[in-house]
Formats: structure tokens, C-alpha cells, sequence
């Protein structure tokens, strides 16, 4: 059906003698199940298209870029989408751009054809398997929940003989476990995408959860602390690493003369290496190509704490006058966002709880509220939701409240340990870390 | 989806609805059509895109549970009688309210289809630009303006046939200085239920202002952490009223047994000079509109009154079961997404005081400004609350420029340490809510200044 949109909107586009285009077309599917407490309050099924239409105009040196957005494929339509992207081209000035030409992308694993053949039955037995497995849970119960399985169909055409497509499934939970004893009150509220069916690992999943909003409930207040240790889960990480390591890592934040990296120098503790990887599978971000076609690839960020090499887009591939390494996120309007797909950071040489026992005094968050550092000077500064003092080398009494601030940039140059164990969170795959120097008020 | 006149699509909907009897079970049907201009503007890029129209249906039903379909396609109005449960006597389930008629377009001062895309992409232009080339330390000056217009149509068994046409306008802009690796950054946005006047606001001495703020963040230095008397700013108050305490009040979490303030209704929750509340029918604001997604006719919600808990914020499910008034908060970001209890514009009303009397008061202190991001707790009532920069104050005087600051805590007791509330208008500042981290509305936040006897902050 989908070649059949396409076929579409490339013969109008042909017709209207467009020489420089691309069509990157999505369609969607979604089937959720709502919560409220352990009972399912809602039943939703959406779906949805849209398609992007990327339009080129070659002037000298320069490039004008149109770009549309519509869901309508009525001819008439179609043709004032055509118009208006061609008009945005002649307006727009941009550097030299051009599409990226067909070159062989790795086969990867995206999907899961059960789903795709039977995703309303599927769904309907993993929200039993979920609620079975909460039910069991005597210590806890759940306030409300979400749990939704994804199908999403792209597809990308250019003039440049540029012609995929992928399919994808994935899944998304949240939930919220609430704790009570004596009229206080705490819970665990993860939120989170999974790609493959066997990380939704219930049982396991669901066991840590508790724990978290039990332990919670005899939460105190952490001491301040100028000088702390603390140890993030793979879940903090994701929040504080990511959006730093990805603007720092650009083509875009080089050309822009603000990354924090210079090449082949000392960016990080020597412990860590970092790298970008679109074909990593089990990453939610998995797929053979990027935004604008060009096949993912292996990239070494960082390696033994040295900058190895800049992640390009098509346009800062040729501002450069080389090839785009496929980090062309494409982003919800449509523009092309140069970042990171999949992160992976490599395992440490000792497993989490040598690292606990390696620490006498510090600190192990598993959730912040919201560590939303600034990307470009790497400043934060959250409230803990969920963590636990470290003394003499155990994990000791549950904390919450509190605040722990930082400098992303510093505190990766501040590494102690790296866990063997890593853990899948959404397009991220990372260990266990702990930091010094960080600061801690309550 | 092809596009339909409003009264086609008033026909076809009512002809569905009608399938359905109250009496029976109730049913709702949305039409929800979005279009965007959007222009990022830095020396290096220039993205433009225009969204021209995605546009969608979504039709449930309560029958105890809800059972909703979303679509994009019109061919699959027909599929609705089927795909959605048809029952018998379960339209007591859920509490009736009275059918009304709507039809209104908003039309601003000057009306954004008016104006070619050339002009906005000019003005944008001229103003990065200006930045770029006021002072040596703008590294980059970036730029980005968004209008869209959202039409929404809404149609029910209770004898709903309504129609909005929201136009909203935005405008962000960063200059990020720096001065040798050090990299720094203050920001301005701007943006309501408004056209192409945004920009009337935006002179020269307001772009030097803004130039400046980011060049002297060149000289801020961490904020303290620990306890101190505060001053917050009409965004900062803002945020605390919505990110902090407003999710708590959200009806939702009341029946899901997940808010702090479960037991706090007609009960003291704040010092007795707050009046906290929530108002989707002010006139112009991001957060402003009609009606809402559940057809309820948008008006005041009275949150606080002088410190006491007066109301939550509902939606038709929860309303129905705690006996509440919606007020128009049942809110979807667009037709593929869910409806909550939402708010809307939420903010502080102005107190007596005079900022500079309640300045003078603070011998040792930390003033917060320009409030950045929150995060909501509302099972326990904790508080983040997150700012662009601040300011020492000693002596009644606000000295040493600080970068971001978080202010963290438990917001009740926050709100009990309001001491000071100044008597400037209320100043509302536009963004984007998420339930939790999705489900994106905008809303605005704001209030006047306050002054806090005690609260914990932090480096933020």
C-alpha cells in the first residue's frame, strides 16, 4: 500500500519536472492498553501516515531546501504540497547539500513478524502476563499503567536512486508501583520504550520495580556532600550523557565552533569508550540507514577517553568534503537533526557490586525526577527519586529528595569504575558508572 | 485525509453519533487538523518547513471503560459502528452534561495567513542577523519562529456540535556567547493565541537586552547550594504552581490513589495570601481555547482560595466520579494521543507587596529567574523546579549573576513558606506540558514574585 502512496506523490512530483527530491514516508500503528490501578480502563487503536517531502534547489555554491509535511494524498493536494516546497526551496538558503546516493546497507533485525501478523492478540496476552505478574506482588500496588505496542513502516525515496524501506515493532510501558505503610506513601514510576519482546522480561522487570517503591518508603533525606561518589544506573545515564555526548560529538557543534571535544585529545577518564551505532540490535533506534538514506555504520566516539571522531550528516559530510558517517536523524518536522542513533558505552572490568564494594562513603541513584542537563555547557542539577547511600562498601539506606549537581562534561573526565553488566534503555546500551567530584545538597 | 468543509464533516459525525444512544452509552467523535510554519534561523543553518495539514479523527465510547479508535484516513468513518462496543443501558456510567453549539475562529491583530512566508522568513533573518553581529562574544545567534493553527471539531451524543480554529505563535531566540572554551547562554521567548503582532515586541533595545543577558552569563558563577530566603520571579512562581503543585491536583491521580493532595480538599495547603488557579477562557494565551476535547466549554478553576485546597482539575471521567465541575481540561496533544485532566494557564494571583519592599527584607539570599523546566511528583508532592540563572541578593540588593538553579523540596511546604506575593499584573510565560514525558500540550505558567522564607537550592 505504502509503495502505492509513494508511487503517488513521485509521479506528481515528476510530472510537476522536480529534479532534486526525496519522499520519506511513515505510517503508523499503535495498540494500548490503559490502567487505572490493575484493572484496564482504556482500549486504543491509532493509526496514522504522513509523509515528508524534501525538495532541492542547486544555486552556486549554495543549496535551497524545501521542506513539507502532509498527510493528504488527494492529487490536489499533493501538487499545492509539491508547490509550496518548491516555493521554500527558492526562498531557503543553506550550504552546498545534495541527497546521498544507493550504496548497500547492513540487514539488521527490526522486527518481530508475530507482531506484525497478530499485534492486538499479542498485546492482549503480555497485558496479562503484566498484570499477573503486579498481582503476585503483595508489597505494592499499581496506580495507573500504560502498556502499547508499536508498528511503524518507513520508507525513504530520493532522485538519487535512494529506495528503502523498514519495518519496526517495538513496545512502550509505564507504570507507576505505589508503597504504603503506616500512611506514608512512595512508589517506583518507570517510563520507557523496549524494542525486543525479550527485554519486556516481566518477572525481572517488575521484581526491581517493587523493590525500588519499598525501599523508597524508608527513603531519608541524603546528607550533603561537596565532594561525592555516586554511582547512575543505566537509566540516569541515558538522561545525562546522551544529549551531552551528542550536540559535543556533531559535525554541526564542530563547524559551530562550540564542542567541548578536539580530536585525538583526552575527553573523557581513560575507562570509557563510547560508540555511536544505528545497527546495534536490541537498541531501539536500530535500523540499516538513517533520516536521509545513508546506511548506519560502527562509530567510535570515544576510546580509552580520547575523541576518535565526529558523527556528519549529509551536510556536514560535505562541509567537511567527506562522507556522512549516517547520523541524519530525521526529526518531527522534517528537518534533518545531525545526532547520535544508538549509544553504547563498553563494559568496565568489574561486575556493580564490586564497584559498591570499592566505595566507603557515596551514593547509587537509580532515578532522578528529571536530569535534563544542558546539552552545550553540560550543567545539572536534579532532585532524587530513588536511591540508597553507600557505606563501607554495601548499599545502605534508601534515599530521596535531595539534589545532586554536576558538570556532564567534568564528570565524564571523573570516571572511578565501569560495571561488566549493561542494560538496554530505549536507543542506549550502558553500564553502570561511577563519578567523583559531584555535589549533593539537601 | 481529504479535506472536508466543517459543516460535511458536522453532517457525517452527527450521522455516527447518532448510532449511538445516550441513554445507552455515551460517545464522542474529534476532528483534529494541525498545520505549522517553522523557521530556525543560526549563521551556519537555515531549516524551514511548513507542516500543511495532518488531520485526523478519533471517536470513543464509555461503557465503563472507554474504547477509542484513531484514524487518518475519512473512508474509515464507517468502520466506527463496528469497531466500537454498542451496548444497552450503560449510559449512567458516566455523569451527563448539557449539549451546546460553538463555531469561532480566532482572529488576531494581524492575521498569519496574511502574511507572506517570505516576510517571516525575512524577519527572522533580520533579527539573527542584528544578534550575530551586535558584539564579538555571540558565537552563534539562533533564531527559531513557529506558528501553527489548530482546528479542532467536536461532536457528541449529548447534543455537542462545536468548532475551534486556534492560531498560535512562538518565538525563541538564543544568542550563545562565548569567550575562550567557555560557552554560555540566556534566552527569550515570546508567544499566544496570537499573528504576526509577536513580532512588534521584538525592537532593537530588546534584542541588545537579550544579546547582553547572554553575554554577562559569560560572568555567572554556580549558585550556592543550600537553604536560603528566596525571591522567584513570575516564571519561577509559574512553575511551581503548575509543574509541582498543579500535576498533584490533576483528577486523575485522585482516583488512581496518586496524589499528595488526595485528602487536602477544602484543607490548608499554602499560606493564607495564595490564590492559586487554572483558566483555559483567558483571552489570547498559549494555553488558551474554547472548549475542550471533551467538549466542555472552557472557564476558571479556582484552585486555591487564600491558602485553602478548593478544587482539582477534571476531566468528564473523573468529574463524573468525584461529583467535580470540569472545567475543560480533558485534553489530547492531537487525535493519536490520549485524553487526561490537563491544565491550561495556571498561575499565582498577585498579592499586596511591593517587589522592592519584599527585595529590602532579604539580608542574605538567592533571587531565581527565568524558569527553564520542572519535573512533577505528584504521589509524594516533591519539587523541581529548574531556572536559567539568578542572583545573590545581600542587603535588599540582587548582586553576583548565578547560572541555572534548581529548587528543590516538598511543595507544600514551599507554599506554606510564601511570605510575599507583589502586587505586579500576572505575568503568564508559553511552553509545552507533558503528562509525565508524553503527551505534549501547551499551556502557559506565571504568576508575580515571591518571596520564600526558606527552601533548598541547588546548582541546576
Amino acid at each position: 500500500m505504502s509503495n502505492e502512496k509513494i508511487e503517488l506523490i513521485e509521479k506528481v512530483l515528476r510530472a510537476n519536472k522536480v529534479q532534486e527530491y526525496e519522499i520519506y514516508l511513515t505510517e503508523r500503528k499503535a495498540y494500548e492498553s490503559i490502567f487505572l490501578k490493575e484493572k484496564v480502563d482504556k482500549e486504543r487503536d491509532v493509526s496514522s501516515f504522513d509523509y515528508v517531502l524534501r525538495i532541492l534547489n542547486q544555486r552556486g555554491n549554495k543549496t535551497g531546501i524545501g521542506i513539507v509535511k502532509g498527510n493528504s494524498l488527494k492529487p490536489q493536494e499533493i501538487e499545492h504540497n509539491i508547490d509550496t516546497c518548491n516555493k521554500l526551496s527558492k526562498i531557503n538558503i543553506s550550504s552546498k547539500y545534495f541527497f546521498p546516493s544507493k550504496s548497500p546497507a547492513q540487514k539488521v533485525s527490526t522486527f518481530d513478524k508475530n507482531i506484525i501478523d497478530d499485534p492486538l492478540n499479542i498485546k492482549n496476552d503480555l497485558v496479562k502476563e503484566l498484570l499477573s505478574e503486579i498481582q503476585q506482588k503483595n508489597d505494592v500496588t499499581p496506580t495507573f499503567g500504560r502498556f502499547r505496542i508499536h508498528i511503524d513502516n518507513k520508507y525513504l525515496r530520493n532522485s538519487n536512486s535512494i529506495d528503502i524501506e523498514t519495518q519496526k515493532t517495538y513496545f512502550f510501558i509505564e507504570f507507576s508501583l505505589k508503597a504504603q505503610q503506616m500512611g506514608k506513601l512512595s512508589e517506583f514510576w518507570p517510563f520507557i520504550f523496549i524494542k525486543d519482546r525479550k527485554q519486556l522480561d516481566f518477572p525481572k522487570r517488575i521484581e526491581k520495580w517493587a523493590r525500588l517503591a519499598q525501599d523508597t518508603l524508608k527513603a531519608k533525606l541524603p546528607k550533603p556532600s561537596k565532594d561525592a561518589i555516586v554511582i547512575f544506573s543505566p537509566q540516569v545515564l541515558h538522561d545525562a550523557i546522551n544529549p551531552v555526548v551528542e550536540l559535543h560529538a556533531s559535525g554541526k557543534a564542530f563547524h559551530e565552533k562550540v564542542s567541548q571535544f578536539n580530536m585525538n585529545e583526552e575527553v573523557t577518564s581513560d575507562n570509557i569508550s563510547m560508540y555511536d551505532d544505528g545497527l546495534l540490535e536490541g537498541c531501539l533506534a536500530v535500523n540499516g540507514w538513517d533520516g536521509e538514506g545513508t546506511p548506519h555504520q560502527r562509530n567510535a566516539i570515544i576510546k580509552k577517553g580520547s575523541f576518535q571522531q565526529t558523527l556528519l550528516d549529509q551536510k556536514h559530510a560535505i562541509l567537511e568534503d567527506t562522507k556522512s558517517t549516517g547520523n541524519g536523524l530525521k526529526s518531527v518536522d522534517g528537518s534533518i537533526i545531525n545526532g547520535i542513533s544508538n549509544l553504547e558505552i563498553s563494559p568496565g572490568n568489574m561486575t556493580l557490586d564490586e564497584m559498591v564494594s570499592n566505595i566507603d562513603q557515596g551514593y547509587f541513584i537509580e532515578a532522578f525526577s528529571d536530569l535534563n542537563p544542558s546539552e552545550l555547557t553540560g550543567d545539572f542539577g536534579a532532585e532524587i527519586r530513588n536511591g540508597y547511600y553507600i557505606k563501607n562498601g554495601k548499599i545502605d539506606t534508601p534515599i530521596k529528595l535531595g539534589n545532586v549537581s554536576g558538570n556532564v562534561i567534568n564528570m565524564i573526565k571523573n570516571c572511578l569504575y565501569i560495571s561488566k553488566e549493561r542494560e538496554f534503555f530505549a536507543n542506549n546500551l550502558l553500564p553502570y558508572m561511577a563519578f567523583k567530584n559531584l555535589t549533593i545538597s539537601s | 485525509m481529504s479535506e472536508k468543509s466543517y459543516n460535511e464533516i458536522f453532517s457525517n459525525f452527527e450521522e455516527i453519533s447518532n448510532s449511538f444512544n445516550r441513554k445507552n452509552q455515551y460517545f464522542d467523535i474529534l476532528y483534529d487538523s494541525f498545520s505549522s510554519i517553522r523557521i530556525e534561523k543560526s549563521p551556519f543553518t537555515e531549516d524551514i518547513s511548513v507542516n500543511s495539514k495532518k488531520s485526523g479523527i478519533v471517536a470513543r465510547t464509555y461503557t465503563g471503560t472507554w474504547n477509542e479508535i484513531a484514524f487518518d484516513n475519512f473512508s474509515d468513518l464507517k468502520n466506527i459502528k463496528n469497531s466500537l462496543p454498542n451496548v444497552v443501558n450503560k449510559g449512567e456510567e458516566i455523569a451527563e452534561f448539557n449539549g451546546w453549539k460553538f463555531n469561532k475562529e480566532i482572529n488576531p491583530k494581524i492575521n498569519l495567513n496574511n502574511i507572506p512566508l517570505e516576510e517571516k522568513i525575512e524577519k527572522t533573518r533580520q533579527i539573527q542577523k542584528f544578534l550575530q553581529n551586535y558584539d564579538k562574544r555571540i558565537a552563534i545567534a539562533r533564531v527559531l519562529y513557529k506558528e501553527t493553527h489548530t482546528t479542532r471539531i467536536f461532536v457528541n451524543n449529548e447534543g455537542c456540535q462545536l468548532r475551534q480554529v486556534i492560531p498560535r505563535v512562538r518565538l525563541w531566540i538564543y544568542p550563545i556567547a562565548k569567550s575562550g572554551v567557555k560557552v554560555e547562554y540566556d534566552y527569550f521567548s515570546e508567544g499566544g493565541e496570537m499573528g504576526f503582532e509577536i513580532f512588534d515586541e521584538v525592537t532593537d533595545d530588546k534584542l541588545v537586552q537579550i544579546a547582553d543577558n547572554s553575554i554577562d552569563m559569560l560572568n555567572a558563577k554556580n549558585a550556592p547550594a543550600g537553604r536560603f530566603q528566596l525571591i522567584l520571579d513570575p516564571g519561577m512562581a509559574g512553575l511551581i504552581a503548575h509543574e509541582s503543585f498543579g500535576h498533584g491536583l490533576e483528577a486523575d491521580q485522585v482516583l488512581r490513589g496518586r496524589s499528595y493532595l488526595i485528602d487536602k480538599k477544602n484543607k490548608k495547603v499554602a499560606s493564607d495570601i495564595c490564590t492559586i488557579c487554572d483558566t483555559p477562557s483567558l483571552e489570547n494565551q498559549i494555553g488558551s481555547y474554547f472548549f475542550d476535547d471533551e467538549g466542555i466549554k472552557a472557564g476558571k478553576n479556582l484552585l486555591v482560595e487564600n491558602g485553602i485546597l478548593k478544587n482539582y482539575i477534571y476531566d468528564r471521567t473523573s468529574a463524573s466520579v468525584l461529583n467535580g465541575i470540569p472545567q475543560g481540561n480533558g485534553r489530547r496533544e492531537s487525535y493519536a494521543h490520549t485524553i487526561h485532566p490537563r491544565m491550561s494557564n495556571t498561575y499565582f494571583e498577585p498579592g499586596d507587596y511591593d517587589l522592592e519592599d519584599m527585595m529590602s527584607e532579604v539580608k542574605e539570599g538567592v533571587m531565581i529567574v527565568k524558569s527553564y523546566f520542572g519535573m512533577e511528583d505528584p504521589l509524594a508532592g516533591g519539587c523541581q523546579c529548574v531556572s536559567k540563572k539568578g542572583y545573590l541578593i545581600r542587603n535588599g540588593e540582587k548582586t553576583q549573576l548565578l547560572k541555572g538553579i534548581a529548587l528543590t523540596g516538598y511543595v507544600l511546604k514551599i507554599l506554606q513558606n510564601i511570605e510575599a506575593i507583589s502586587k505586579d499584573k500576572t505575568d503568564l510565560h508559553g511552553g509545552t506540558c507533558g503528562k509525565g514525558h508524553a503527551d505534549l500540550v501547551p499551556v502557559t505558567d506565571g504568576g508575580s514574585y515571591l518571596k520564600i522564607k526558606e527552601a533548598l537550592i541547588s546548582p541546576g
